[in-house]
């Protein structure tokens, strides 16, 4: 491991600073650290400046009406603990307890998952099939990005340099989902996964999948087919259909395409009626 | 009984128990290891110099050894460094100690290692892609060859009215112990001291003074608390490097493998293929052909022992009139094949009995009435001609198909029930002794081993001496010593802690208790008691306190000792069987038979262990509670092998996944709870009739999963372990047109 | 002005200077090599075993990926420390009494994942999602069937008024 220094700045503004003070190459932002120690040990990430953000007030989950936000440095653990959110948004409840063990939760925050951009994320799906925006901070000021455009591909953001996670807001509460499929139920990586969400606003479905390189994605083309809230069997079909059709699955060491896209059909399929028991 | 379940709760409890890596001494250093990169290549050098560059740095390579090692000429097949050619991915090619681990870290990824690549052989289904042939077997990358045969096989399969030929694959499988390997060493003069977190400190001398070449006798090996072995820890493994680096610095020097390395330097049981084929004519066997391809990986040649012996598992414990059976260990630019909780046999016996009962539903038979029909009973000869032992199999598979029939029938729909059995034999053979002293305070137990937490050591050598004496439990102490002051013990492996060391513990009770009987003239046996807080001696109805028996030598002595010894005698096999290489005979038969529910997603091919039920032949329950502990953990691991452990190779030899995210053993989800049945009265080769335990439970579990997943939802699968994509590509296969029965 | 005080965090009661830790250096080490208490023990370090686990500030933390400079003014509490915390007593004598342990390797972490979870559950929550929150802990020698009924048995006395 290389050495670093840990910065651990009070307020956003001076965080902001800070990060502007040093080339962005040699600076990495701890949000819980349990991905980013991994790349400092491993020498994959050559970081001489650390930033904690653990002093900025971003600890926090608030309910406002419908809407949900989230600080970027609020223990996951703190997000499957409140009442509301495994309530009222049953599908992040899952995927917030999809995520590595209860002492990792401890630790572990959305921001960090989101600006890690792991592209075995079980979080990121859900965000997607929820609309979910990130409200970043940076030198320039505040500028608020949708989690699908805010996450590029493996490992990459649309994070502008010297700029912060702050929170992620998630519109509204919705009937949600969240279907894995792992060799190991527990504490393993899913290599195949399902997230969707009825909208009521919109009225219409959100579906992600996720699992393979490079990153979880939307499939509208499955949205539009699933129609309104309660789709057939054959809605469901088709909606699975353009699924493995459109998709961009691919092989990796943890799972073959032919088996992924074999999934796609029983993940969306349980995922789709579980929030259907929800909507009745 | 009172006091705790087992001695060694309260220090565990407490975080107080001192393993290998809890090792600290005063002045020591961090050691470190320099891993080849690549699989196969020469070795053109080793540049140290960049590592003794750094402040405090010690390094030392293969040119080192004759500094280090005057006049002393280690095992050539094996030496502590290679000195002109890279076998394995991640071999160890230098060494290194620093005054911190960070340092020692530095100077390692300081060396440079010169290579120029070699092909690599990684898979041995490439490297004899049309199997083997008669002239293989004196090829150098073979590293043993086996072959057996009786009967007239060609006319039995001939003449059989059914035939059925299959291949099966079994994954490498790692042992996961959850210490890593760790020791300090430490070398004064000639004196070469070291201790380890191992299940084998007498194991780990031998090895030590093989290596370096250097007399057992300079070789002081002491044993620390074990965070589980389960195979891994049999043999020594950091301690040769950490010794040299010892006698390099002139301090002593701790060496442990991180997680990573364990995998990557580990010793696995390597990836099988098998060929069966089984002839059947009225209902019964009539002859059976196995070959074996089995990747040993840099095993060096004459020291693989598996492959005679799995063959055996390979046939199964079932009467098989006809036979040829034939074994190739292949070496490959992998880690050395390492032992592993019953090596290889969980994964022979998910084999044999997922064919044998697809050869029963072939041949239009009750797959668990045919197995019934040919199991082993005393009275029976071994296909390789060893009249067989108490066995009490049929009695726990009947038990087994018994409880099925009951879980079948409240089983829902998705769900399937599956019975599987396996076979073993205590491993007696290995030699040990024990030194027993008894004083008015209690009894005690010199020997040398260290417990591994099986509780075999602390447990069973206390539980053998309670049953001989009836002296309470919490009067019994095993206390053990280093191999300077131990008795000699061949290990905690191979089931045999109780078997051969519990009946050297018991030899030597049993010279106790005869003298003290005859100094009482007794007629009756002679046990021990408590009376007022002191030891008395029991016979013919009275009691004596030791005090009053014990003579003044022996008084002066601590009390009364005797040493016991146990080096047992295998049974005989049928030479004339033999064609080529070794085969091996067993000391006893101990089995059991299992039953599980799983529940089968048929969509993901997801397998759940619903629950598990487990009757073990043991010959006789030494101790209930370790005992049920042994088969619950045993079925625990073998629920991994079953469904998801898997040490997967690049073609270029490079281990894929060497981290416990990505090698997955079970967790607390998906080990069910776990129904343990004893079957006693079958005698075993240990005291009392017992037989080992330690590896037996693991063993059928592969086979029993497997066939509870094809009675759910059809899917034969022919590979390990069953993961979700695996039982999805069977079912696809069969299309789901199998029902279960 | 006056100079800032040193970083401090409190292990098992007792204060504890930050001041000589590196900031790279994780509680794991600190705790085994800085601070002698041997019982936190090291698996896999990548956060995939819970070997390590300890409590900060009455939560459960993978001491392998926690810095420890990043868990300043918190308080440890390890295996040693269990006998003085409630819950850590009362989770040591339910193993002790079923005699939930063989090579004892994965104890001290599961002993302080299960005290964690009693202190953050109260009395509320399934037996089987308290199960599915001790999956991070991993045991290779009881097939956890001891653990478990060392869980249930604490589970019973928690249901009682």
């Amino acid at each position: 491991m290389t050495e670093f220094d840990l910065i651990v700045p009070s307020t956003p503004d001076e965080a902001v600073a800070v990060l502007h003070a040093h080339p962005p190459e040699e600076v990495a932002v701890l949000a819980g650290g349990t991905d980013l120690l991994f790349d400092l040990d491993g020498g994959r990430l050559r970081a001489r400046h650390v930033v904690s953000l653990r002093r900025l007030p971003w600890r926090t989950l608030d309910w406002n009406g419908a809407t949900l936000t989230i600080g970027s440095t609020l223990p996951l653990r703190a997000i499957e603990n409140d009442p509301d959110v495994r309530a009222r948004l049953p599908g992040l409840y899952t995927a917030v307890r999809a995520v590595g063990s209860v002492a990792l939760r401890h630790r572990a925050t959305l921001g960090g998952n989101l600006g890690r951009a792991s592209p075995a994320s079980d979080l990121v799906p859900m965000l997607l099939a929820l609309d979910a925006e990130v409200e970043l901070v940076g030198p320039s000021g505040e500028r608020t990005v949708p989690v699908d455009r805010f996450v590029e591909a493996s490992r990459k953001t649309a994070l502008r340099p010297s700029e912060l996670i702050r929170a992620v807001r998630i519109p509204e509460a919705r009937p949600s989902a969240y279907l894995w499929q792992r060799v190991r139920p527990f504490h393993d990586i899913s290599h195949m996964a399902v997230a969707v969400a009825f909208s009521p606003a919109g009225a219409r479905w959100r579906v992600a999948v996720a699992g393979f390189p490079p990153r979880p994605i939307l499939v509208p083309a499955a949205e539009a087919a699933l129609g309104p809230a309660h789709p057939s069997d054959p809605d469901l079909e088709r909606a699975a259909e353009s699924i493995v059709r459109e998709a961009p699955i691919v092989a990796d060491r943890r799972a073959s395409e032919e088996y992924r896209r074999r999934l796609v059909r029983p993940l969306l399929t349980r995922a789709v009626r579980a929030c259907g028991e929800e909507l009745r | 009984m009172t006091g705790p379940l087992r001695p060694d709760l309260a220090e565990k409890l407490a975080g107080a128990a001192g393993y290998g890596v809890d090792l600290d001494v005063p002045g020591m250093l961090w050691g470190a290891l320099v891993l080849a990169p690549v699989a196969h290549g020469r070795l053109t050098g080793v540049d140290l110099a960049p590592a003794r560059a750094l402040p405090g740095v010690v390094a030392i390579g293969a040119e080192d050894l004759p500094r280090l090692l005057p006049g002393r000429e280690g095992d050539r097949e094996r030496p502590a460094f290679p000195t002109d050619t890279i076998v394995y991915r991640n071999q160890p090619v230098a060494a290194v100690a620093a005054p911190t681990l960070a340092r020692a870290r530095e100077a390692a990824r300081a060396v440079t290692v010169h290579v120029e690549p070699l092909p690599a052989v990684v898979d041995v289904e490439s490297r004899f892609p049309d199997w083997p042939g008669p002239e293989a077997a004196g090829r150098p990358e073979i590293a043993a060859h086996v072959r057996a045969r009786h009967g007239d096989v060609e006319a039995a399969f001939r003449d059989a009215g059914t035939v059925v030929r299959e291949i099966y694959r079994t994954a490498s499988v790692h042992p996961v112990a959850l210490e890593p390997h760790a020791c300090v060493a430490d070398v004064e003069g000639d004196r070469w001291h070291v201790r380890t977190s191992t299940q084998s400190p007498f194991g780990v001398r031998e090895d030590v003074a093989s290596i370096l070449g250097l007399p057992e006798s300079s070789i002081v090996v002491e044993g620390t608390w074990v965070g589980g072995g389960f195979g891994g820890k049999g043999a020594s493994f950091v301690e040769p490097w950490a010794l040299l680096l010892a006698k390099a610095a002139g301090r002593p020097v701790r060496l442990a493998l991180t997680y990573r390395e364990e995998f990557l330097l580990g010793r696995t049981t390597l990836p099988a293929v098998v060929r069966m084929e089984t002839a059947v004519r009225d209902g019964r066997i009539t002859a059976r052909r196995v070959r074996l391809l089995l990747d040993v990986g840099t095993s060096l040649p004459g020291r693989d022992f598996t492959t005679g012996y799995s063959i055996g598992f390979l046939l199964g414990p079932y009467r098989t009139p006809v036979f040829e059976v034939e074994g190739y260990a292949v070496r490959t630019n992998k880690p050395p094949f390492g032992p592993h909780r019953a090596p290889f046999a969980p994964q022979c016996a998910f084999m044999v009995e997922s064919h044998l009962e697809h050869v029963a539903r072939e041949a239009g038979l009750d797959p668990l009435a045919f197995k019934a029909d040919h199991l082993w009973q005393e009275g029976d000869t071994t296909p390789l001609g060893q009249p067989v032992l108490p066995f009490g199999l049929r009695t726990a598979f009947e038990a087994a198909r018994g409880l099925a029939a009951e879980w079948r029938r409240s089983a829902p729909p998705g769900h399937g029930i599956g019975v599987g059995v396996g076979f073993w034999s205590t491993s007696t053979g290995a030699g040990g002794e024990a030194r027993v002293t008894l004083t008015p305070e209690g009894i005690r137990i010199d020997q040398a081993e260290r417990d591994i937490g099986s509780g075999s050591v602390l447990v069973g050598l206390a539980a053998v001496a309670e049953r001989r004496s009836h002296l309470p439990r919490e009067r019994i102490r095993v206390a053990y010593a280093d191999t300077a002051h131990a008795p000699y013990d061949a290990g905690v492996f191979g089931s045999r802690t109780v078997g051969a060391l519990g009946r050297a513990v018991d030899e030597a009770l049993v010279e106790i208790l005869g003298r003290l009987g005859a100094r009482l003239a007794a007629r009756g046996p002679v046990t021990l008691g408590v009376e007022d807080g002191e030891v008395v001696v029991r016979a013919d109805g009275g009691s004596r306190p030791l005090r009053a028996l014990v003579t003044p030598e022996e008084e002066r002595a601590g009390g009364l000792t005797a040493s016991g010894k146990h080096y047992g005698r295998s049974g005989v096999i049928d030479e004339h069987r033999v064609l080529d290489g070794t085969f091996y005979a067993y000391t006893d038969f101990t089995g059991a038979a299992h039953v599980a529910e799983v529940a089968v997603d048929r969509d993901t091919g997801s397998v759940r262990v619903v629950r598990y039920a487990a009757f073990h032949d043991v010959g006789t329950v030494i101790d209930p509670f370790t005992a049920r502990a042994q088969v619950e953990g045993g079925v625990g691991m073998g629920i991994g092998t079953a469904l998801t452990e898997e040490a997967i190779w690049s073609p270029e030899g490079r281990l894929v996944n060497p981290g416990l995210l990505d090698y997955r053993i079970p967790t607390l989800g998906e080990v069910p709870p776990i129904d343990v049945t004893f079957v006693e009265g079958f005698r075993g080769a240990g005291p009392f009739g017992a037989k080992g335990l330690g590896e037996p439970p693991i063993i059928p579990v592969p086979a029993t999963i497997a066939s509870a997943v094809r009675d759910a939802v059809g899917a034969h699968v022919t590979e390990l372990p069953l993961n979700p994509e695996r039982v999805t590509r069977a079912l696809s296969r069969t299309n789901g047109t199998e029902q279960g029965p | 002005m006056t100079a800032p005080a040193p970083p401090r965090c409190r292990v098992n009661g007792r204060s504890v200077d930050l001041g000589d830790v590196p900031p790279g250096e994780r509680l794991l080490d600190t705790l085994r090599w800085r601070l002698a208490l041997k019982g936190t023990k090291e698996g896999c370090r990548t956060g995939s075993c819970g070997a390590c686990t300890v409590l900060v500030d009455g939560k459960s933390a993978l001491s392998c990926l926690t810095l420890t400079r990043e868990i300043e003014g918190s308080a440890v509490t390890t295996i040693e420390g269990a006998p003085d915390d409630p819950e850590g007593a009362r989770v040591r004598a339910a193993f002790e009494a079923v005699g939930a342990l063989q090579c004892g390797y994965c104890t001290p972490g599961f002993v302080m994942a299960l005290a964690g979870l009693l202190k953050e559950r109260g009395r509320g929550g399934s037996f089987d999602e308290l199960l599915e929150d001790l999956g991070g802990n991993l045991c290779r020698c009881t097939g956890y069937a001891a653990i478990v009924r060392a869980a249930a048995s604490l589970r019973t006395e928690e249901a009682e008024p």
